[in-house]
């Protein structure tokens, strides 16, 4: 058991069909997750970093499916489960916390009945055992007074205290692995960086792995061991999450940090990268950056590069092959 | 630099949020108000970038609605270059309306999906009767389109044939199509992706730099308006906490509250620089909290703030609603 990492993904790869063509929202993805470890996934709209998400707790919805590779969880398949066999997994082996709490939580029940029955379907408990056990939840991720709360429907709560009842619910069966997409998105700065406090201490606390998938390269920052680039479906760069924001490879990554304006330069212009993300009907051959990328050559618009090895991470740029063929030489 | 464009004199904005009348008589309650805005007060000089920061709730969009005149006040003066905004009508009003402009968050939103592009950029240009002729008209967007990054074959197009940022620049050249000299931008590049965010942001330096143009520039991302501003204001609960030139504020935040929402912002430089956990959330603007609004979640809070609301204070950079504050000045002085 002890040799698989927690989670697997090996050359994912989602389509959707679409007018007789096929898009493809996720490309050869793959990467590992150690127990314990956060790894954040982060790329701009549209560049599928939420399908890559959607794809691992089986949630992708027709018409669009896995087309090729897989995932998985300790060493077994997830991703050819049917889907009475993956919601044992679903909530259970794998949390899931989401942009908009309004919608991951039922609007007609009281707090007390969605975690209740989170609790009962995936752990043998009477419904005073998971009633305890959710008040300690609530407890556990900050809500004042959770024993009188927890009747309460969740209109009556703001928006970061819904969010800390998603993060509950979230971790109710503890799982092994949690899936946060975009979890602070909807929420003001000051109440995101309380958000994010509580999702870091209980899932180290509980040895949980995370998936956390944002655009945003700051909660990356705060969060996140390891980060994984995307742009058009695709890794750009995976890495120890300190190498790739200070000493980013991938050109997109560079352009990407250059671009976010920051409390502490006192720079005048921002780094700009010209055009934007292409459509998934129109990805350019080879290197899928390669129009935008102010250090292209031949090699790129002929060629698409696979991730390769360089110093402590791995980039799909060809300019990187040079110095990966020398490292294992 | 020196000459005002912009003053904002104690202005004010409160929303009826009553009950209907026969459940007050039968509930027997009062009549219940919402003070979005709260007597605020500031001034814009010409050619700089005046930013209003605040988290949701704050008050910034609605004034932002008051300044271009898209919302009454309840009370306060807004003058622009000296003569009142909103209260008068007709060929005076007229003549002044061409001379500011809004650009929105969403330019999802704020395009007519039905108009071409060439329509949508002339609209003020024909509003204001500033061109003779079509043949005028045409060349007048043609540059504007240019000025702003697209091609002038773009006026042919439709919104929905345009991404999200050269969206926002068909909004930006809209918005100079009346030879504006000052521009309200509400939240203009949160909708955006950062790296089109930071095409935009460049954008409106450099028109700004080239048409001598002065921002009010609301927004909740401290960082962006770091980049932007020379002076900020900082909301809370509809008024101003602290007003201060940017570089003071940043490296020296004499009110809790501005240290807090510094403190909040993720540290993408990575720096491990020192920061206090947030604490607390915004109340409920209908019922705040009595003395200074921000006492119950502050860290330097005593007796005094939370029966007494404190005045604006000189600092070294500007000025600061707070007790502790008004300490510091007087132990310095």
């Amino acid at each position: 058991m002890t040799d698989h990492p927690l989670l697997s993904v090996k050359n994912l790869t989602v389509q959707f069909p679409s007018r007789g063509a096929m898009l493809t929202a996720v490309d050869d993805v793959s990467f590992d997750l150690a127990r314990g470890e956060v790894l954040g996934l982060v790329g701009e709209s549209g560049a599928g970093k939420s399908m890559t998400g959607a794809a691992i707790i089986g949630l992708i919805e027709a018409p669009g499916r896995i087309t090729g590779g897989s995932i998985s969880l300790e060493g077994k398949r997830i991703d050819n489960l049917s889907s009475a066999e993956m919601r044992q997994v679903r909530g259970r082996r794998i949390g899931m916390v989401f942009q908009d709490p309004l919608t991951s939580l039922n609007p007609l029940f009281t707090i007390a009945e969605q975690l209740v029955e989170t609790i009962r379907v995936h752990l043998p408990m009477s419904a005073r055992e998971a009633r305890e056990r959710a008040i300690g939840l609530l407890n556990e991720v900050g809500i004042p007074a959770a024993s009188q709360r927890i009747d309460d429907y969740p209109h009556q709560f703001s928006g970061g205290m819904r969010q800390r009842v998603v993060i509950a619910l979230a971790l109710a069966a503890e799982p092994e692995l949690v899936i946060a997409d975009e979890p602070t998105t909807a929420l003001d700065v000051s109440v995101q960086a309380q958000i994010i406090d509580v999702l870091k201490k209980l899932c180290s606390e509980r040895n949980a792995s995370v998936i956390l998938i944002t655009h945003d390269m700051g909660v990356i920052a705060e969060t996140a061991d390891r980060v994984a680039v995307m742009y058009a479906g695709r890794l750009a760069e995976i890495g120890p999450v300190r190498s790739v924001i200070k000493d980013a490879l991938h050109p997109y990554t560079k352009g990407l940090m250059g671009s976010i304006p920051s409390l502490t330069s006192t720079d005048d212009r921002l780094v700009q990268i010209p055009g934007s993300m292409p459509r998934l009907n129109n990805i350019p051959e080879g290197c899928a950056f390669n129009p935008r990328c102010d250090q292209v050559f031949a090699r790129c618009t002929k060629a698409r590069p696979e991730l390769m090895h360089s110093g402590n991470r791995e980039v799909s740029c060809w300019l990187y092959d040079d110095a990966a063929s020398e490292a294992t030489a | 630099m020196s000459e005002t464009l912009l003053e904002v004199r104690n202005l004010t904005r409160t929303f009826d949020m009553s009950k209907p009348w026969l459940n007050r008589v039968l509930e027997r309650d009062g009549k219940r108000f919402l003070r979005a805005v709260d007597r605020v007060s500031f001034t814009i000089r010409k050619g700089e970038t005046f930013a209003l920061v605040g988290e949701s709730g704050s008050g910034k969009s609605t004034i932002a609605k008051m300044v271009v005149g898209l919302l009454p006040s309840s009370s306060g003066e807004i003058l622009f270059d000296g003569a009142p905004i909103g209260t008068g009508e007709g060929a005076a009003m007229r003549a002044m309306r061409s001379r500011f402009q809004m650009i929105f968050q969403s330019p999802f939103a704020s395009l007519n999906p039905r108009w071409k592009v060439r329509d949508i950029v002339a609209e003020p240009i024909i509003a204001f009767d500033m061109v003779q002729n079509r043949q005028a008209q045409a060349a007048r967007v043609a540059e504007l389109l240019e000025l702003v990054g697209l091609s002038a074959s773009d006026g042919s197009k439709y919104p929905h044939e345009f991404s999200g940022g050269q969206r926002q620049r068909i909004a930006i050249a809209r918005a100079l199509s009346s030879n504006p000299e000052f521009i309200v931008c509400d939240e203009p590049t949160s909708a955006l992706d950062v790296s089109v965010q930071a095409q935009i942001l460049n954008l409106m330096r450099d028109l700004q730099d080239e048409l001598g143009l002065t921002y009010l520039f609301i927004s909740h991302d401290l960082s962006v308006v770091r980049h932007m501003a020379n002076r900020i204001g900082v909301l809370y609960l509809g008024a101003l906490v602290e007003n201060a030139q940017a570089r003071g504020l940043f490296e020296d935040p004499q009110h809790p509250y501005t240290q807090m929402l510094l403190d909040a912002v993720p540290d993408v430089d990575m720096t491990d620089r020192e920061r206090e956990e947030v604490i607390g959330e915004i109340p409920n603007p209908i019922s705040p909290p009595d003395g200074c609004v921000f006492h119950p979640r502050c860290v330097k809070a005593f007796d005094r703030c939370r029966v007494e609301a404190p005045a604006m204070v000189a600092t070294q950079y500007g000025e600061a609603k707070c007790f502790a504050a008004e300490n510091v000045r007087k132990a310095g002085s």
